[in-house]
């Protein structure tokens, strides 16, 4: 089974935990994961400048560290990720800001990536709110 | 055509839930999650008759007794209800 999964909250929401949960169990059942799209708040995920408290779980981190293990097509919504201040060191140029806060395994993109993996997975789930 | 209907939010708090149970079919389930596990404890799941699943780590997590009405799962479960379903519709 092909899965797209789309995720809307921060690293910091208890359904950012889930959507990671869920992608690696469904990894551990065989399945494939065509594309994980970050979008809204959930461009934070992505963000290399979180400093998570040392009592609470790195959940930016075990963002990263499943996406590169498993070497995923992670895709940030680029709209989405410019008004949050979430950039690649191309974006960074382009718009002169000082920091960059995105580099591999994760990418900018469009929307049109969503729409892309829905339309090559058999299941879209989406992952947002509290 | 089956949906899976994923809530999160409390249905103390906001109208997700009773939203979802208006649209929700005969075929249809409801996946209780986070915060949406106080759904175990909401009168308007028991008199609609809707199939009803929680996430076993959220439901322990608020100490919510699991009533005969329900069935929870746990990770490897909530993968194979998205198959077993047609379509996934997150209440985000």
């Amino acid at each position: 089974m092909k899965f797209a999964i789309a995720l809307f909250s921060a690293a910091h929401a208890p359904s950012s935990r889930r959507a990671l949960l869920f992608a690696q169990a469904a990894l551990a059942g065989g399945h494939e994961i065509v594309r994980l799209f970050f979008y809204q708040d959930g461009v934070y995920s992505a963000s290399n400048t979180i400093v998570a408290p040392q009592d609470e779980q790195d959940i930016a981190r075990q963002w990263r560290e499943f996406v590169s293990a498993h070497q995923l097509d992670a895709v940030v919504c680029i709209a989405a990720a410019l008004r949050r201040g979430v950039l690649d060191s191309e974006e960074a140029a382009r718009y002169q800001r000082s920091a960059v806060n995105l580099e591999a395994p994760w990418e900018l993109s469009g929307l049109g990536q969503l729409h892309d993996a829905t339309q090559a997975a058999d299941r879209l789930i989406c992952f947002g709110g509290p | 055509m089956s949906t899976l209907h994923v809530v999160s939010h409390s249905p103390f708090t906001d109208s997700r839930l009773d939203s979802c149970l208006r649209v929700c079919g005969s075929d249809d389930a409801i996946l209780l999650c986070g915060d949406g596990a106080y759904g175990l404890r909401h009168p308007a799941l028991l008199t609609k008759g809707v199939k009803v699943f929680v996430l076993a780590e959220d439901s322990l997590a608020r100490n919510l007794p699991l009533p005969d009405w329900a069935d929870c799962v746990d990770y490897p479960g909530f993968v194979q209800l998205s198959i077993d379903y047609d379509k996934v519709n997150t209440w985000l």
